[in-house]
């Protein structure tokens, strides 16, 4: 089943002269892993919003186009009632912190509360998310006390609580270190286990190069292209995009090292490490 | 521990469990009856009961500071009541050549006990009650969500700002900027400091603002409460006493 259909999406910011979004068309599968690149003010994050509702319902403007989400429609749902179906998780984990809540487990709370999910419920979704994010140990901190990887897995806890079909991450680990993006990025390997379709942002092109099934090259407020990353890493014309193809595409292009059933180049290390030991036997 | 701006003193004692509607209901009782009947034993006597409860709570302690605070202003209120007293008639005693009366020391009188009653009500309720709990408990009775997510997001979020302020000063004196000496250098220093803390304090409550929008903070659907608390006969039994006080104090106000 499709779970995101965008039609023709066309999007100004209010007092902004250029449209940030010129119309966008894509669809998305259920389960599907996307990940999104393009330069800086590509208008990625509007995308994002778009998705979620925060465009055009926080972000007024100009709108035009339709954007369905798993069968409701953008424009004439509420971003509450589109986020029972549709999470997003922002760049920033320090102010997606309530700041009205006192312990994590009181966090993870917040959505479920004002979705007026019943109290038996709340405590199961909890318990499921604080296992899957592995955030068990830290349930009774303030959310202030943890670290940046802790706190961006504790807003996704709160928005997978939510029980979302389709979860929206905007460039999650840009602000944290490595050691918190490595979390982060394990964090996001197990919502996509869990069958979540997830579209992500991210500017770490091995990472998109690991997990997305597809890949959307965003410029200029339009989709460049939209197809799996071993087509999208051959492009020729990448770094016009602000783009560079993951350093194991790029080694294996050089050498001329392909997949010879797709005739592509691979895109993560554990390919592009298994053609090349057959590349070494077939030599000798 | 992350700071919060709570006075509240954890322990585990039978106050502290009362329900917070209760502790309001005993601060506007408390404030009330000496105003119903204006007699000193009668504030002298809710004083007593007060201090009692704090004592049962465990937290004197952390009154005394509080009263040692009002003692100023209720020193005041004895020199000046005691000496200017409209009513002033009767000499007490002199100190020095300053005399003073005893009308104006025995309303100053009732005038303090009354002040320190409602310090020690609003102490029970402030020290031991979560403030988390208090405002969830008055958005249950209806109080706007909206409202009480400011309440308690600021009681969280101005010790952040400080610390923001705490660091944002430290960054500015190493690059060279003085931050301490007569009140022109302070001033100086206060305009590279405030334009990052609004400048940052506007992007992110944008940004809190919109991950509020997406965990449903707008939803029309009637809100649970995790912390639901588990109604207690006790709780009941304590409204209808400080009902009953109430009533009885004004039955007595309309006898006497
Ligand atoms: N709040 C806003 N008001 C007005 N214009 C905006 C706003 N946010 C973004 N824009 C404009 O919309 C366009 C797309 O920006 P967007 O933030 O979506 O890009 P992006 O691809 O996410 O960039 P980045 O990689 O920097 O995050 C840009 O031209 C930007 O200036
Ligand atoms: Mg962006």
């Amino acid at each position: 089943m499709k779970k995101i259909i965008v039609e023709n999406l066309k999007y100004r910011y209010p007092l902004s002269e250029n449209l940030a979004l010129k119309g966008i068309s894509f669809e998305v599968e259920g389960g599907e892993f996307i990940g999104i690149i393009g330069r800086n003010l590509a208008g990625k994050s509007t995308l994002c919003q778009a998705l979620v509702g925060l465009v055009p319902h926080f972000y007024k403007g100009a709108y035009s186009g339709n954007v369905e989400i798993s069968g409701m429609n953008v424009l004439e749902n509420n971003i509450s009632e589109l986020s029972k179906k549709i999470g997003i998780v922002f760049q920033n984990p320090f102010t997606q912190i309530t700041a009205a809540k006192l312990t994590v487990y009181e966090e993870i709370a917040f959505g479920l509360e004002n979705m007026g999910i019943e109290i038996k419920e709340t405590i199961r979704r909890i318990e499921y998310v604080l296992h899957l994010l592995d955030l068990e140990k830290y349930k009774d901190r303030n959310p202030f006390e943890l670290s940046g990887g802790q706190m961006q897995r504790l807003a996704i806890a709160s928005i997978i609580a939510m029980k979302p079909e389709i979860i929206v991450l905007d460039e999650p680990t840009s602000q944290l270190d490595p050691q918190g993006s490595e979390e982060v990025f394990k964090a996001i390997q197990s919502l996509s286990r869990e069958g979540i379709t997830i579209m992500m942002v991210e500017q770490k092109i091995e990472k998109i190069a690991q997990y997305a099934d597809r890949v959307m090259l965003m410029s200029d407020g339009e989709v460049v292209d939209f197809d799996v990353p071993q087509k999208i890493f051959l492009r020729d014309d990448l770094l016009n995009y602000g783009v560079q193809a993951p350093v194991f595409t790029r080694v294996c292009r050089s050498l001329n090292i392909k997949n010879k059933n797709t005739g592509l180049y691979p895109v993560t290390l554990d390919e592009a490490y298994e053609l090349m030991v057959r590349h070494e036997q077939n030599r000798s | 521990m992350a700071k919060t701006l709570s006075l509240y003193v954890e322990r585990n004692t039978f106050i502290h469990r009362v329900d917070s509607i209760n502790k309001i209901l005993y601060v506007l009782v408390s404030v009330a009856i000496p105003l119903i009947l204006p007699y000193k034993f009668v504030a002298v006597l809710l004083i007593l009961i007060s201090i009692s409860f704090l004592l049962l709570a465990k937290v004197m302690r952390r009154v005394i500071p509080l009263i040692e605070f009002s003692v100023i202003i209720l020193l005041s209120i004895v020199i000046i009541q005691g000496l200017f007293h409209a009513g002033n008639k009767t000499v007490a005693f002199h100190i020095a050549r300053i005399t003073f009366y005893k009308e104006g020391l025995s309303y100053a009188f009732t005038l303090s006990m009354r002040v320190i009653n409602i310090l020690l009500a609003f102490a029970i309720l402030v020290l031991t009650t979560k403030p988390s709990e208090l405002i969830e408990a008055l958005v249950k009775k209806g109080l706007s969500p909206r409202f009480g997510y400011v309440l308690s997001s600021a009681l969280q979020i101005i010790p952040q700002m400080m610390s923001a302020v705490g660091s944002i000063m430290d960054a500015q004196r190493s690059r060279g900027l003085e931050t301490e000496g007569n009140l022109a250098v302070r001033i100086r220093a206060f305009f590279p400091l405030i334009g990052p803390v609004v400048m940052g304090s506007l992007i992110e409550t944008r940004e809190r603002a919109m991950a509020l929008e997406v965990r449903a903070f707008n939803s029309r659907e009637k809100k649970t409460f995790l912390n639901e608390r588990q109604n207690l006969r006790s709780d009941n039994v304590i409204r209808l006493i400080l009902f009953s006080i109430l009533s009885l104090s004004i039955v007595l106000r309309v006898l006497l």
